[in-house]
């Protein structure tokens, strides 16, 4: 196997990379002095975050509340008949008579075996999609080829195609492949790609220059090669992005797995919300339960990019290439 | 295009027999197939077939339960005529509008302040948090908020001694409620994509214009957003042809109403395919239409923030 | 990034293989034993049908009943899936508002035969509740489970506040001109922001704090939770003959006039405006702010758990010949035509049929059996838990009417076009003569 010879001076520009001048990366210049400009920055910045934030205190509130003091307090800003009712029933420790009588619907909720379903689909999404739209996207905008331009140009009429129109062909596809009921069948559709993730990627391939490549080639080394260890690591904060945005996306899919999906085996937390809305046509959704439930399913996907978090953050100067 | 290479190579040259394509670039051919095999099998079979099916049944009277025979242009014929059509793309039409407005323009300032302002993990996950929530419960969530009687935030704009607002039960406020309500929740998501388009730009750029004196104002205008063009574009478009397509909002919150007023082509078509009448082959040519209209629209978009290329490069 | 990218891919390879082997396998072969699959979206009936299951394995050793229940926003998503894609449930819970176009699509099997066959009694069923399950052309597609009416439920404390007393309530008369002394109770009901009562001087209809009258935001052409309890009382139905009928009667004068009036509470201030409350009487009594509510005989429990407020019910009022009217309506059980187990299917619809069912059912005091000594017995189970539930019951009484509601085919975009219509009336953006259109619209497209 050879080894890929890149130039010294280049390899140690891409792992160390410095700036012409002080500042160190990834960070802005430093003001000294309180400025009108960052005062009204900070002020925007806070607003959002309030409005951001004030909804997911009132899914808080009116988790830790109970069904029956729900509409007398309606806006009360403290729980109402404070109860872990909610919590419990979300995770699934309540039994049926328990959770009737909270109002809550009597239906079991194995929130584990969820839990572990939408990990299993969202990763083999991620990973899957990520994977196969940075490999389409580098060679539409790194290589030349005849029809390059053709095929990405109907990539791209991907992207306005409306959801609803491929949602039942798909169905019956799946179906046809005996994929219904199982997890890779929810996974399949969006696994190997979407227009939008090869979009994103190529814009951010573009924005290299050919430079690190033709020195890479020259050394003798493969596209391939050249695109896992060089190009993609000048990249890595757009494939997390890409990345934990994909995840989160597949995280919250519902009508796609709902159609799939008929029994436990496969069935994803979005779904087991489903227990928490409305059971009858003119009957209230167990609302403590259901905020329960989407504070909880929140939870991994927060741990997630909590782990990926610096990877987003961190980009890597170009400035020292040149 | 990516920028022009600095050494020519001899394969570059154009060789003695007159070809489209030259050498390279058809000695790329294999390789690059190699590259966009699984995303092409993806596209193919997930995108490309249903779409082709999908304009096929837009042709026939295909219901649920029978496949139906060819009936030519009848379901467009119906189309036209139809005036909840029309005002459901006059409301969609609306909605982008708002929605597309608010949302890039907020997302470019948060975007803009995560990278210039502060640096922190923190604010950036807490601006991302409404994402992890499912459009259905988002859409919940602000039902009962919003509860012209019971909700919260009239509550408190009561107790400010305004009046109330009817949110999702006016007709006149319902759909900028809707908008409101999806950009709280993508907020977060078109920031960072936007953001991640920002770190590509040199630090040193900032600095030398600081050293020029120049006000962040001026530089988020002469250097930022040029530099930005080609991240912008595909947030944008992307952003549109997905609020093209609102759905889960309407359908949890308003169910299309009151009378009509949010009464969104997706949901629409949804209605008429699931619920109302089965009838695909109708609901395959408004999709069609839709199809139609987002092309455009695309086209448009791309060719106005020439998305294509990239001043960096 | 490569190292644990290959990590990342062999893990994703493992997790496919490993859902791969899990997941749904159908039992095939004989259709007469296995595991039959029943769908059904109320979830509170749940632990009932449970408790039939069990009782039906125990007396059918080789079949096995699966229960699965989906929320009923998604329920009908799913049946239609299940319907085009194969894969749906072997027994399912109908509704008389969609049966009637998976009837005429044959994706629900026709029982005649089987009743015939086996020699099921359709007798014991309370009267009137099998017809509408007779298809447009023929044939009997469910047997009835249960049946529900509609009544007023009512704050009791707010009620003696305002001096009145649940005999009021069931002795009130109504007319569409002007609202009879039903009018007169909820008014009396209705207390503004500076507690003046409805019926009293300087009342201000601007300004509520407790509406005598809740308004549920459910716009459809059976009128069901709104308005089908006084216009119940009319010379009046809604088609020229249900079930399967073609003309609708909504350009009727009368009738118009009563919609006039019930939208016209509003303007009057004894009930919200459209849009004031986005949910149904069950939330809007409960929150203190309505004082009186129409829903169904389905949601008596979920009223009676509301926190700190005591419910009572009363009947529809009296209409102009002394007698009342509630819908009656009623779900079923169908066979999915594309099952494989058509056999088990049948015997466990037959058992959900019997009162070896229906008596569990009743005990459970949800929902009222369609076989009318059980019933009876989940009359019982009410009392016993200390609920009278007999306002539901009166309709069926000497004097008073139950009547089904529409049903015809088309049913979805009848109800898209009604809705519409009467959301526009309950705006404001038009009167109720626009229902004169409204009706040419359906009629029109019912008569294709």
């Amino acid at each position: 196997m050879n080894a890929i010879t890149v130039d010294p001076d280049l390899r140690d520009n891409l792992e160390h990379p410095e700036p012409a001048t002080t500042p160190p990366s990834g960070s802005g210049p430093r003001p000294r002095r309180f400025t009108w400009g960052k005062a009204v920055g900070w002020a925007v910045m806070i607003v959002m975050i309030v409005i951001t934030l004030v909804p997911f205190y009132w899914m808080l509130r009116t988790a830790l509340s109970s069904n029956s003091a729900l509409p007398g307090g309606a806006a009360d800003p403290l729980p109402v008949g404070f109860s872990w009712g909610g919590f419990e029933r979300a995770l699934g420790l309540a039994t049926p008579q328990e959770s009737l009588a909270a109002g809550g619907s009597g239906a079991a909720m194995n929130f584990g075996r969820y839990l572990a379903n939408s990990v299993a689909v969202a990763t083999m999404v991620t990973v899957g999609q990520v994977l196969f739209s940075a490999l389409a996207a580098y060679a539409f905008s790194r290589m030349r080829w005849p029809g390059r331009d053709v095929v990405f140009a109907a990539f791209l009429g991907g992207l306005m195609v409306p959801t609803i129109f491929t949602l039942l062909p798909n169905f019956l596809l799946v179906r046809d492949l005996g994929l219904l009921d199982t997890l890779p069948g929810i996974a399949l559709p969006t696994m190997l790609m979407t227009p939008f993730a090869v979009f994103f990627m190529r814009q951010f391939f573009m924005g290299i220059s050919t430079e690190i490549e033709e020195a890479a080639m020259l050394d003798g080394a493969s596209r391939i090669r050249t695109f896992f260890s060089i190009i993609v690591p000048m990249v890595s904060s757009a494939v997390a992005t890409l990345g934990i945005l994909t995840y989160i996306t597949s995280w919250n899919d519902y009508l796609w797995p709902l159609l799939v999906s008929q029994t436990d085996g496969s069935r994803v937390l979005t779904l087991a919300l489903g227990i928490f809305r409305a059971q009858s046509p003119q009957s209230a959704p167990d609302w403590p339960g259901l905020m329960a439930a989407t504070l909880l399913a929140a939870l991994p996907v927060l741990v997630l990019y909590a782990c990926f978090a610096k990877r987003i953050v961190n980009s890597i100067g170009f400035s020292g290439i040149k | 295009m990516t920028g022009a290479t600095t050494a020519p190579r001899a394969d570059l040259a154009r060789p003695a027999r007159r070809s489209r394509y030259s050498r390279m670039e058809k000695r790329n051919l294999p390789t690059a197939l190699l590259f966009i095999a699984p995303a092409s099998i993806g596209y193919a079979v997930f995108l490309l077939w249903p779409t082709l099916r999908g304009i096929y049944l837009s042709f026939t009277d295909t219901t649920a339960f029978n496949a139906g025979e060819l009936v030519g242009l009848e379901n467009y014929e119906r189309m036209l005529t139809d005036g909840v059509f029309l005002d459901s793309f006059r409301v969609t039409l609306y909605y982008v509008l708002l929605n597309i407005g608010l949302q890039t323009v907020l997302a470019l300032v948060v975007a803009v302040l995560m990278h210039r302002l502060t640096q922190s993990l923190v604010i950036r996950g807490l601006l991302l948090t409404p994402y992890l929530v499912s459009n259905v419960v988002a859409a919940m969530l602000f039902l009962m908020l919003l509860d012209y009687q019971l909700g919260f935030v009239n509550a408190v704009i009561d107790t400010l001694g305004l009046d109330r607002l009817m949110f999702f039960g006016s007709q006149d406020l319902v759909i900028p409620t809707v908008a409101f309500v999806n950009v709280w929740r993508h907020l977060g998501y078109t920031a960072l994509l936007i953001f991640a388009g920002l770190q590509t730009i040199p630090d040193n750029l900032y600095e030398a214009g600081r050293m020029d004196g120049a006000s962040e104002l001026t530089m988020f205008r002469r250097l930022t957003l040029p530099l930005l063009r080609p991240y912008l574009g595909l947030v944008l478009i992307v952003t549109m042809i997905g609020s093209f397509q609102v759905f889960d909002t309407v359908s949890v919150a308003t169910q299309g109403g009151p009378a009509n007023s949010s009464n969104v082509i997706q949901y629409y078509i949804y209605e008429v395919a699931f619920s109302r009448s089965y009838d695909f082959g109708y609901a395959s040519a408004m999709s069609v239409a839709l199809l139609v209209v987002l092309a455009a629209v695309s086209i448009l978009q791309f060719r106005l923030t020439r998305a294509n290329t990239n001043d960096m490069a | 990034m490569r190292k644990s990218l290959k990590i990342a891919l062999a893990g994703s390879v493992v997790l496919v293989l490993a859902a791969c082997g899990s997941g749904g396998s159908g039992t095939g072969g004989d259709s007469a034993t296995g595991e039959v699959t029943y769908w059904l979206w109320d979830s509170n009936q749940v632990p009932a049908y449970q408790a039939c299951a069990t009782a039906f394995t125990e007396a059918n050793p080789e079949i096995t009943v699966k229960i699965e229940q989906f929320g009923w926003e998604d329920y009908w998503t799913k049946v239609t899936a299940g319907f085009v894609g194969g894969s749906g449930p072997d027994v399912f819970v109908d509704h008389l508002s969609k049966y009637g176009e998976f009837a005429q699509q044959g994706q629900i099997v026709d029982l005649d035969e089987l009743i015939e066959r086996d020699g099921v009694d359709t007798s014991v069923y309370a009267e009137g509740l099998i017809d509408p399950w007779v298809g447009p052309e023929g044939g009997t597609f469910g047997l009835p489970k249960d049946f529900d009416t509609t009544a007023f439920f009512y704050n009791t404390a707010m009620l003696d506040e305002a001096g009145l007393t649940a005999e009021d309530l069931w002795s009130a008369d109504w007319n569409p001109t002007d609202g009879g002394t039903f009018e007169d109770v909820v008014a009396r009901l209705t207390v503004d922001t500076n507690g003046v009562r409805g019926d009293e001087p300087g009342f201000d209809p601007s300004s509520i704090a407790v509406y005598g009258l809740g308004l549920n935001p459910n716009y459809e052409e059976t009128g069901q939770m709104q308005w089908a309890n006084f216009t119940g009382t009319l010379d009046w139905d809604y088609l020229d003959s249900n079930p399967w009928g073609t003309q609708y009667n909504f350009d009727d004068p009368e009738f118009q006039e009563s919609i006039g009036w019930f939208y016209g509470l509003a303007d009057k201030g004894y009930a919200p405006a459209s849009g004031v409350f986005s949910e149904e009487t069950l939330t809007q009594i409960g929150s203190g702010q309505v004082a009186m509510g129409t829903n169904g005989s389905w949601a008596t429990n979920s009223f009676l758990a509301l926190d700190g407020i005591d419910i009572g019910i009363a009947p529809g009022p009296v209409g102009v010949d002394g007698a009342r009217g509630s819908i009656y309506n009623g779900v079923a059980d169908s066979i999915n035509a594309g099952s494989d187990k058509q056999d088990a299917a049948w015997e466990w619809v037959k058992f959900l049929g019997s009162t070896d069912c229906q008596d569990l059912v009743a005990e459970q005091a949800i929902v009222f059996p369609s076989i009318p000594s059980s019933s009876d017995k989940a009359l019982e189970a009410f009392e016993a838990a200390g609920v009278d539930v007999s306002a539901f019951f009166s309709y069926l009484e000497d004097g008073n009417r139950t009547f089904l509601p529409p049903i015809t085919l088309q049913a979805g975009e009848v109800n898209a076009l009604a809705k519409t219509a009467l959301e526009n009336i309950a705006l404001g953006n038009a009167d109720p003569s626009s229902l004169t259109q409204a009706n040419e619209q359906i009629n029109a497209l019912l008569a294709d």
